[in-house]
């Protein structure tokens, strides 16, 4: 009989620790989904709708030449906006860099910023952007209705938007080429399963 | 005849099931009563009232439930809360609306509705069955106590559990694209 009680209170004792132990799980699995949801470069509903042509725009970069936006070229265009205020900004320039250098055939990568030149001066100093596109103004910005930093627009060398959105990391500036494969306008329209133009557009580019 | 362990372990889960639901009301207020208002059960400017009855009901009832004179009485007002509970989502799922927050799982935790939903309400109702059947009469010494407070203990952490996976399956459901 003692020994039965004892048995007893160890096995509720030892149920009690699995049930926390799966209740544990369970929160952790919930942490995890809020933290992958959104998988790519976030979308902010916004501007200009994704797989419509881009609106044309002339800037002058740093240098003062002349800068062509959303026109037909031939390179693909990705617009990186960016503030010399923000951290995160800073933090992504290698990526996007890298993704210059690789790409370099066919996609122009162009930084947008704002704000005060010295501070500009500075930040193309430390990160070596001399060669860059660069160009310091509000028009571009507001044209494509850019609220957050740092974002980023691929546009395709017919001068349609292709992908658009908010970039946090390395993998979301990824996600932006990788949905211009797989023909979505961002990757979360891609893991919903919506697509986000009419299916003709899909075919034209698989 | 139900052993008294089993008839008070009922009770003391849904005393704390109820505890927790009244005080998610109470921290989340407002979100409460627009979750009321979008249920679109009762007319929009009674929703404050209803709010209001809600948690003092279920805070009522887990106090009665306490009581041993009160528990049978406390135990059917339990189950017809689940019903009533039941209905409005079952309404609402009727309806077609299963975009709307179901308010089930406190502030912060946002679940639409769905049919399992009136499983888990149906789970809690017949555990408050077992809370309002008549118990043998039996003292209880000291491991019947300790057997009602880790039988809760268990309930309870599996009903977080549960509530965890009910949370996350839309969530899931989402990212593998279905």
């Amino acid at each position: 009989m003692e020994l039965l009680i004892a048995s007893n209170i160890l096995l509720w004792l030892l149920l009690i620790a699995v049930a926390f132990t799966v209740m544990a799980l369970v929160r952790q699995i919930g942490v995890l989904h809020g933290r992958i949801a959104p998988a790519g470069a976030l979308m902010v509903d916004k501007g200009v709708a994704v797989n419509d042509p881009a609106p044309q725009v002339t800037a002058a970069d740093r240098q003062g030449r002349a800068v062509n936006i959303g026109y037909r070229s031939d390179r693909a265009q990705l617009l990186f906006f960016l503030a010399p205020g923000c951290p995160v900004c800073k933090s992504l320039l290698p990526a996007v860099k890298s993704i210059a250098r690789d790409n370099a055939g066919e996609l122009e990568v162009i930084y947008i910023s704002d704000g005060d030149m010295a501070e500009q001066q500075t930040l193309i100093e430390t990160h070596q952007l001399h060669k860059a596109t660069y160009v310091v103004g509000p028009e571009i910005g507001m044209t494509y209705q850019i609220g957050k930093l740092p974002y980023a627009v691929l546009i395709d060398p017919a001068g349609v938007l292709r992908a658009k959105g908010l970039v946090n990391s390395r993998e979301h500036l990824d996600s932006l080429l990788e949905t211009r494969h797989l023909g979505s306008a961002s990757l979360q329209h891609y893991l919903h399963g919506q697509p986000a133009a009419d299916p003709g557009n899909h075919r034209a580019h698989p | 005849m139900l052993d008294p362990v089993v008839v008070t372990a009922s009770s003391t889960v849904l005393t704390a099931l109820l505890s927790v639901a009244a005080c998610h009301k109470v921290r989340d207020w407002q979100g409460f009563t627009r979750i009321v208002r979008t249920y679109e059960v009762l007319p929009g400017f009674l929703a404050p009232a209803a709010t209001a009855i809600l948690a003092i009901s279920e805070l009522a009832l887990a106090s009665a439930l306490v009581l041993p004179a009160w528990r049978p009485q406390a135990a059917i007002g339990v189950i017809l809360l689940m019903a009533l509970y039941a209905s409005a989502i079952g309404l609402n799922l009727w309806r077609g609306r299963r975009g709307i927050d179901c308010g089930c799982s406190g502030p912060g935790a946002r679940q639409p509705l769905r049919p399992v939903l009136l499983l888990r309400n149906l789970v809690i109702a017949l555990l408050a069955v077992i809370a309002a059947s008549s118990a043998s009469e039996r003292a209880l010494d000291a491991l019947d106590i300790f057997v009602v407070i880790a039988a809760s203990a268990v309930a309870l952490l599996i009903h977080l559990a549960v509530d965890g996976l009910l949370a996350n399956q839309p969530r899931l459901a989402d990212f593998s694209g279905r």
